[in-house]
């Protein structure tokens, strides 16, 4: 079996949900269209199970011929099936329950919305398994166009329209940003396969410096880091929950990821110090995002925040791994604690976020309103959706036996590693405060949530429909999974730094 | 000064207008028109890149013109969502007046 054939089966089901849509439309049964979109869905995320659990070898696929400069190629590796595995997953999930919560809430366009939501997941594929510079600018641009359309999505609202417009201008910016530096790469090596330019970029100059610094801002703007953040905080709210729930939990990963893979393997962090840059955005994201996450009444919005910190502790995680990685080379085992953390927070992020935005969803559904302060106590009327949003914020808040503590775990041992480095200890004591502020403000919101005393009992609450239950609980049951299975995750996590480390 | 530098210098003075017209215009059409030259910009510099000199004459590489002509097809996708989202901001406000609809932090 072709090793790519989750990716065609995304793309070509995209374009079959459209002509199946016409189908279901003609024989009556519109409110079905959402379970071919998680059929496809769940098939890849099958698919690439499947690959991992037979372990791959590395694969390539060249669109014209194999040794031309000119290819198209893709290219399966550890890495990309990690985090492939992570899209799929939280996309099945989300799209199992846009299916109820689309009915519900009554949106209008529903026709449209499963085919944006494969293209973006295809998208972000796409961008995992890409191996020239040109085929990842082509599925990033393919999910960001699905992304802002998806935040834009209930157009009749202001919100989400001038939302989704700021996200535009901020996103393509940024994706300009990373066309330029792409550019830039394509002067120095002449090429854009990724093996021709690990090999060129090295002699590359203050060229290449400059494509650096273009290609961090870039990414940066979807990964969310603190100066070219502005644009979640409006657009994660007035999305649907789902797409808030992929928004937070994949998409800016994808520019966690793109950062990783580009950074670690091209600009190889021997020959450049972006580790102290990276740092330096890393601790001035989370400082910030948990400093202004407090102050949130919008339990959508709150959310948003803490994931601009979590993007700052995977970023920072990064950074200390790149910083070891070029002051100290025979440290290369602190490097590589540093990269586990940071690429298991991306997974446990994924999961927790992704948890506690369909939680958030089905309280707002039944509330009518995002206001943490209208939605205190809402909890105890709805025990198993409860419960299941408890286990997502400990998960994120680092609680010790859930696989949220093992991922900071892992980044605070390398930052201690060197004890004599005042500039790694330093990082890390902030890492750790920031950690303690945060589990404190996601205890809060839980007992806010759940614990709370409501003064009269609404007659109109209860336990969310079954077709959201499902989902929310299956996430649940995967964040408690993985704290179980710790160590084949951790034997995967070891064959994905291969990749990376070399 | 070489060809190298007159053309990706045109390409920086079109992104840096570009920017100035995001940084500086209140109307949406005009900030949308101004993506689309910090796009035309980038694209410049693309071409420029791929310039060789093959026996005295400049040519330019087949893999740049591929990359510029997929570059400009997703720059058209983008702008035409940009217009649509500000077609339905003018719906809602009756304008396309920037100042006039930030409810939220910009």
């Amino acid at each position: 079996m072709n090793p790519f054939t989750p990716l065609f089966l995304l793309l070509g089901g995209s374009l079959a949900s459209l002509l199946a849509d016409q189908l279901l439309e003609r024989v009556g049964a519109a409110r079905w269209r959402g379970c071919l979109a998680a059929c496809i869905l769940a098939a890849a995320l099958m698919l690439f199970t499947w690959e991992a659990y037979l372990g791959v070898s590395v694969a390539e696929f060249r669109l014209i011929g194999p040794e031309s400069p000119l290819t198209a190629s893709l290219k399966l590796d550890y890495l990309s099936l990690y985090i492939s595995i992570i899209f799929c997953g939280l996309g099945l999930a989300a799209c199992i329950y846009s299916i109820k919560y689309l009915e519900l809430e009554s949106e209008t366009g529903v026709d449209r919305y499963y085919l944006l939501l494969l293209t973006l997941i295809a998208g972000l594929v796409g961008v995992t398994l890409a191996d020239d510079f040109f085929t990842l600018y082509v599925f990033w641009e393919l999910m960001a166009l699905s992304s802002y359309s998806l935040v834009a999505f209930r157009k009749w609202s202001w919100e989400a329209v001038e939302a989704g417009f700021k996200y535009l201008v901020m996103s393509t910016m940024g994706s300009l940003a990373v066309l330029l530096g792409i550019a830039v790469l394509y002067g120095i090596a002449g090429s854009l396969r990724f093996d021709i330019l690990a090999q060129s970029i090295p002699s590359g100059g203050p060229a290449a410096l400059l494509a650096l610094a273009l290609i961090i801002v870039g990414f940066g703007v979807t990964a969310a880091a603190v100066p070219f953040h502005s644009w979640l905080p409006d657009a994660h709210p007035a999305a649907p929950t789902p797409i808030s729930a992929i928004l937070s939990g994949i998409v800016i990963k994808a520019g966690a990821y793109a950062m990783l893979w580009s950074l670690f393997k091209l600009f190889t962090p021997t020959v450049y110090g972006f580790g102290v840059v990276l740092i330096a955005f890393g601790i001035l994201t989370m400082s910030f995002a948990n400093i202004v996450v407090v102050m949130q009444g919008d339990i959508k919005r709150f959310l948003a925040y803490s994931s601009i910190a979590n993007m700052g502790y995977i970023i920072t995680g990064m950074g200390i791994a790149a910083y070891i990685l070029r002051s100290y080379p025979s440290m290369v085992g602190a490097a590589a604690l540093a990269l586990t953390g940071a690429l298991l927070h991306i997974l446990n992020h994924a999961l927790g976020k992704g948890l506690s935005f369909l939680c958030a969803g089905c309280y707002i559904l039944r509330q009518g309103s995002r206001e943490i302060s209208e939605l205190e106590g809402i909890g105890a009327e709805m025990p198993a959706t409860t419960a299941s949003f408890g286990i997502g914020l400990l998960n994120l808040a680092g609680v010790p036996p859930l696989s949220g503590f093992w991922s900071k775990f892992f980044i605070v041992s390398a930052g201690l590693g060197i004890p004599s480095d005042g500039l790694l200890l330093t990082t890390t004591l902030i890492f750790i405060l920031n950690s303690v502020l945060a589990a404190g403000y996601y205890l809060w919101l839980l007992q806010r949530i759940a614990f709370k005393r409501r003064g009269e009992a609404d007659p109109a609450a209860g336990e969310a429909p079954a077709l959201m239950l499902a989902p929310v609980i299956a996430l649940a049951a995967a964040c408690i999974l993985i704290t179980i299975t710790i160590s084949p995750v951790l034997e995967f996590i070891r064959a994905v730094l291969g990749v990376l480390l070399g | 000064m070489n060809i190298y530098e007159l053309y990706f210098g045109a390409s920086i003075i079109l992104i840096v207008l570009g920017l100035y017209a995001i940084a500086s215009k209140r109307n949406l059409v005009r900030i949308v028109l101004g993506l689309e030259i910090i796009t035309l910009g980038v694209n410049l510099s693309i071409i420029t890149m791929g310039v060789r000199v093959l026996g005295g004459s400049y040519k330019v590489d087949a893999l740049a013109q591929g990359m510029v002509a997929i570059s400009m097809a997703i720059g058209a996708a983008v702008a035409a969502l940009a217009l649509s989202m500000a077609i339905n901001i003018y719906r809602h406000y009756g304008t396309f007046d920037i100042r006039k609809l930030r409810r939220l932090r910009w």
